[in-house]
């Protein structure tokens, strides 16, 4: 293998990458999003300056069934996103991400920076009740319940499908291979070519179990706001850097 | 969180790292490496330029590591090309299977080891060592062994070369605007070896192609044995033997 080939890579391994180049398109990627409400004092320890977490103290916990993913296949996440302020603009930063599929771990992580692990997590609709859990090295660590399709969401999908262009931030850590950091990032990415089929509001009540390793239980809830429930197709492409901490440090960048 | 903890964190994600700064120590950490020769035209097309490669013969491996510091409990199936980097023995680490992510993010992300997601099993089945290697619910790769059929050797010399052996892998991690943010041969090399256990004996290996876990790429022409091993050691960080993107 030459080095030309060898830069032409997508990723690792080189006899079979895990995944391919980028943009990724979902299609049917359905959503089950629990907004509630937490300690403001916690919620401010766990997003990384220079984001600033929402005022109202909001976490949104969420459930991604996604049967068709270009590259990656058919996979279900779990995970919390922290509506955040980044130079005056409204962002999500996805501070934790649980899935049962490799490459979108492996891409997650290495091109975007999204803090994923390997886990259980499971979204269906059950008799009357859409559901979701997560099951973290063989315990339940979230159960979250909503009610299937109760209304239609106000403005419809194009009001949704506005909010989902939103920018979308993570905190990028890759070491190198001394155990220094190498990459120290937050990156942000857009969303785009988003089809929404349909956004529902119905009541919703969240179960967090307190877990070393799949910690969502550490942001507590103190009041469930609401259940968001929406379809969609939408393209993943690649992103930008918002905040480099090796530049800001002085530090040399790669 | 601010700055200068984001900086000192040694993982994604921020709240819980995947795994903590290195180097790690396993205990009870047991391989079946079965070697066999293949076809050199293969082993030239998988090795990275510059690693040359040594001779035609390949290997399968099964780990069982019960006790990783900070990884926990994970198996393992790897296939190992040995080569030459400037003239040096090396050992190029070309495919890696686990079932855990700490070690699967961590191999990847600080040394560059191939790492996917499949479920490997080592163990003692009645009277032969077996390693089994589903990927994708489908059986992709069986191993069986003699069980420790010279059980009274002591002279553990030829293991302790092997374990001590430069491993090498290609670190590839993208840039957010997906050009090629690391591309480097990276070398490990285990320290504080100890060798608790060593047999060699007659082997088996049955691979079955996949496109996402090709380890029949490297077909098996004749398996030339088995090795059967119990260590205690630490894996270290590496260092960088050749960047394809210095200018």
């Amino acid at each position: 293998m030459t080095p030309e080939q060898i830069l032409a890579l997508p990723s690792m391994p080189a006899a079979s990458p895990s995944y391919p180049m980028g943009p990724y398109r979902f299609i049917n990627r359905e959503f089950m999003v629990v907004t509630y409400e937490t300690d403001r004092e916690l919620l401010r320890q766990a997003v990384p300056e220079p984001l600033e977490p929402n005022a109202e103290g909001l976490v949104l916990y969420e459930w991604i069934r996604m049967p068709d993913s270009s590259g990656f296949g058919d996979y279900t996440e779990s995970g919390v996103v922290i509506p955040c302020v980044l130079a005056g603009e409204a962002v999500n930063y996805t501070a934790q991400m649980y899935l049962d599929d490799e490459p979108p771990i492996s891409a997650g992580r290495e091109i975007w920076g999204f803090p994923k692990k390997y886990a259980h997590p499971k979204l269906e609709v059950c008799s009357d009740t859409l559901t979701g859990t997560l099951h973290y090295a063989g315990q339940l660590v979230a159960m979250g319940t909503m009610a299937y399709k109760h209304r239609v969401a106000p403005g419809g999908v194009e009001a949704q499908a506005t909010a989902m262009a939103r920018t979308s931030c993570n905190l990028k850590i890759i070491p190198d291979v001394d155990g220094s950091p190498k990459i120290c990032q937050l990156v942000g990415y857009n969303l785009k070519d988003i089809t929404v089929k349909g956004v529902w509001l119905s009541p919703a009540r969240l179960q967090l179990v307190p877990h070393v390793n799949a910690p969502a239980a550490d942001l507590p809830i103190k009041r469930i706001v609401g259940g968001r429930h929406f379809i969609s197709d939408l393209t993943l492409p690649h992103g930008r850097v918002l905040f480099d901490y090796i530049k800001d440090r002085g530090g040399r960048t790669q | 969180m601010n700055k200068s903890e984001v900086l000192a964190l040694p993982s994604m994600p921020l709240q819980s790292p995947t795994y903590p700064h290195g180097p790690y120590r396993f205990f009870r950490r047991q391989y079946m490496v079965i070697s066999y020769t293949t076809d050199a035209v293969a082993i030239r097309e998988a090795l990275p330029v510059p690693l040359e490669p040594a001779g035609d013969t390949v290997s399968v491996q099964w780990l069982d590591l019960p006790d990783g510091e900070g990884f926990g409990a994970y198996s393992a199936t790897a296939q190992i090309i040995p080569c030459t980097f400037k003239g040096e023995p090396c050992n190029f680490v070309s495919q890696m299977y686990v079932d855990a992510t700490p070690p699967l993010a961590g191999g990847r992300e600080i040394w560059g080891y191939p790492m996917k997601f499949g479920e490997a099993r080592l163990a003692v089945d009645s009277d032969t060592l077996t390693g089994t290697l589903e990927y994708a619910t489908e059986r992709i790769a069986t191993g069986t062994m003699v069980y420790k059929h010279d059980a009274f050797r002591t002279d553990y010399s030829h293991e302790h070369e092997l374990l001590m052996r430069t491993q090498v892998t290609l670190k590839l991690i993208p840039d957010i605007d997906g050009t090629p943010a690391i591309a480097q041969l990276v070398a490990v090399k285990f320290s504080d070896v100890a060798i608790k256990g060593a047999w060699s004996g007659r082997a088996r290996l049955e691979l079955i192609p996949a496109v996402n876990c090709p380890l029949a790429d490297l077909p098996v022409h004749k398996v030339t044995g088995g090795l059967h091993m119990v260590t205690d050691m630490t894996l270290p960080y590496g260092k960088v033997l050749h960047d394809y993107l210095a200018k």
